[in-house]
């Protein structure tokens, strides 16, 4: 099946490496590994969940994708091309191809821009069209994100927008030139709940009529399953678990997506609930960057295997795959009830 | 009796462009021993309706009615130095993002004892750091991280220390404000069962205010839903949960994506929440609900009560 589509993006192999900075308390130059030789391949129109904690190298793999930063090791391909590193001219040409949407919508936009100027800045930049036709386009791109009637929106500042609408200009400015893929990373969650979903829904939309196809990073599993097609679980620069939204929540093979599962609030008349209990309240004592990363966490671990050999990421059933030893195909029984499960 | 019980408090802000009435008539009961959550999105009052209780509004903030009646007393009508006596003692809060409030040039145990010596000057250091070991336990936190530096800790670690010391002086109730936002979904998991333990424990009293209905669900025992500074519905979690009554309720809930069953379609709340400075004479919600009828603009809604302990501000809620 998975032969059938088209990879827009690919990763291969690719490390970031970060170094702390001294300070008062320590002379720095601690190694901190942001990704670890990760692949990952995206296909045309589907919208792919990177769903991870802080520090799991989520943000930085969407940063590496837009050309924000450079990886230490491996290559990034757009449609087959080879585009890491890209500078200058070639880099600005992959940006009309490739857009983000930022975290914070307090920051994301120009104050002393008004939202027309905001949104025309990206044709502007990348010389698209003309005065008339640049003006059309915002309109019609303002009307996607649901900001209608456009003419209300146009000569206001980000100031006089709410945190969720200035949200939707940051789509629609990433969305303005028509990019082939976009990385969304955490696009809601500094907004309401009841605004989130209007977020998700547009990012939806948007997929459905413009076969956009988007990179969301997020850390919460529940959002993953709304949107997503397939999931990817990212720990400590390590992807730990890949494969199809529903199986990844509904039969987690790895014992750390088995932890996030646990660890989404349930309520009380639900502790029937099945309980996977992969997740160590204290901490192995070990040295980390030998062997599995979730060594350190994990209740299924073998002291000898887990500890000394890094799991490679293997294939299960039906393109789910694992980073784990002991994961094996067939039915892990998860929560059922709908009820009980909630989560933003 | 109680150990808690506000009555139709309304609090309100001094802004350039007018009074903000962020709170207006809210009314609860708060036994010993349960735990109260409130939930609502930004801009309902819940942060307000919390610093209130502590006594802790900013300047440009007032209590303009009501009372809230702690052990048989009312804190309104208590001086500043009383209330101090009160903080800590009776009533700890943690606040929003609290771990940011940790003394970074102080060790971690010497601010926790620093708090209990101002509200125990009977005790000596020794003794305060002897409870701080205690509280250390208590809370999850090796002892032999007392010495260390709060950037020395992590995000959890961090609110452990906050909720060490929000327990430092045996308080009655504990007022915590979205105390695990900033935290990783598995670390807010620990401290939220921890948070539970604790409570039975310690038979604490707690409320909990957070915009996550999830979580307020699976620790508290009671919801209150604020929407535009007002109280609009009241319950059991499961009254709530299982039968929500108010549109706004149910539009909340529908509006929170699900890990399990059916993939349904979630609906998001259209429009925005109501300028408070002027709000609206009727129901608040109203513009943006999908049941309001002709009556709801004209006069501000009345409570109808479902069950003996659960309510809605929403006249049209049993049709």
């Amino acid at each position: 099946m998975d032969n059938e589509k088209k990879t827009v993006l690919e990763l291969k192999d690719i490390s970031k490496i970060y170094k702390s900075r001294g300070s008062f308390f320590g002379p720095g130059g601690e190694k901190v590994v942001a990704l670890n030789r990760i692949s990952l391949s995206i296909y045309e129109g589907e919208i792919f969940g990177l769903v991870g904690e802080s520090g799991s190298g989520k943000t930085t793999a969407g940063r590496l994708i837009v050309g924000l930063e450079h990886p230490k090791e491996g290559e990034i391909y757009l449609n087959g091309t080879e585009i890491t590193g890209l500078k200058g001219r070639a880099l600005k040409a992959y940006r009309r191809k490739v857009q983000m949407i930022f975290q914070d919508p307090y920051q994301s936009l120009n104050p002393q821009l008004s939202i027309h100027e905001s949104v025309t800045e990206p044709l502007t930049i990348h010389k698209m069209g003309d005065g008339v036709e640049r003006l059309e386009r915002v309109m019609e791109t303002l009307k996607t994100v649901g900001l209608s009637p456009p003419e209300e929106f146009l000569y206001r500042y980000p100031h006089q927008l709410s945190g969720g609408q200035r949200q939707r200009v940051a789509i629609a400015r990433a969305m303005v030139l028509g990019p082939q893929f976009v990385v969304a990373d955490e696009p809601t969650s500094m907004l309401d709940a009841s605004y989130s979903a209007k977020i998700f829904n547009i990012l939806l939309d948007m997929r459905d009529r413009f076969n956009v196809t988007i990179l969301f990073i997020t850390h919460s599993l529940a959002a993953a399953r709304y949107l997503c097609d397939r999931i990817g679980v990212i720990y400590k620069g390590n992807l730990m678990e890949l494969g199809p939204a529903d199986a990844v929540i509904q039969n987690p093979k790895h014992p750390y997506s088995q932890a996030l599962i646990d660890a989404i609030p349930k309520f009380g008349h639900c502790e029937d609930i099945r309980q996977y209990k992969t997740f160590l309240h204290t901490q192995r004592k070990v040295l980390e960057g030998v062997g599995c990363p979730f060594f350190i966490r994990c209740s299924r671990a073998d002291q000898t295997k887990c500890r000394i050999e890094m799991p490679p990421l293997k294939a299960l059933e039906d393109s789910h795959y694992a980073a784990c030893f002991f994961a094996e195909p067939g039915d892990e029984k998860g929560p059922e009830s709908d009820a009980c499960l909630l989560g933003i | 009796m109680a150990l808690l019980e506000v009555e139709n408090l309304s609090i309100g802000y001094s802004t350039k462009k007018g009074f903000l009435k962020a709170v207006e008539g809210i009314s609860f009961s708060l036994d010993e021993g349960r735990s109260l959550g409130f939930v609502g999105e930004s801009g309902c009052g819940k942060t307000t309706l919390g610093m209130a209780l502590m006594g802790l509004l900013p300047p440009n903030g007032s209590v303009t009615g009501g009372k809230i009646i702690l052990e048989g007393e009312d804190l309104l009508e208590k001086s500043e130095d009383e209330m101090r006596k009160i903080r800590w003692k009776k009533i700890s809060m943690i606040f929003q993002a609290a771990m940011n409030a940790l003394n970074p040039v102080k060790r971690v145990h010497d601010q926790i004892a620093e708090a209990i010596l101002t509200h125990n000057p009977n005790l000596d250091k020794e003794q305060a750091l002897r409870r701080v070991a205690k509280l250390f336990q208590l809370v999850g936190l090796p002892e032999s991280r007392m010495r260390d530096y709060p950037h020395q800790y992590s995000g959890g670690m961090k609110q452990r220390a906050i909720i060490a010391m929000a327990l430092s002086c045996n308080p009655r109730l504990i007022i915590a404000d979205e105390p695990t936002t900033a935290l990783d979904v598995i670390v807010q998991h620990q401290i939220l069962e921890e948070t539970k333990n604790l409570q039975k424990e310690l038979e604490l009293s707690i409320i909990f205010i957070s915009h996550d209905i999830s979580i307020v669900a699976d620790v508290c025992d009671t919801i209150g839903i604020m929407y535009a500074g007002q109280l609009v519905e009241y319950g059991t979690r499961e009254e709530v949960f299982d039968t929500p009554m108010h549109y706004y309720t149910r539009a909340l809930i529908s509006s929170y994506p699900t890990l399990t069953g059916q993939r349904r379609e979630l609906l998001p709340i259209p429009g925005e929440s109501p300028n408070l400075i002027e709000p609206p004479l009727g129901c608040r919600f109203c513009d943006r609900c999908d049941g309001s009828g002709d009556s709801c603009k004209i006069g501000p809604p009345e409570w109808v009560d479902i069950t003996p302990t659960h309510r809605a501000l929403c006249g049209l809620c049993l049709k």
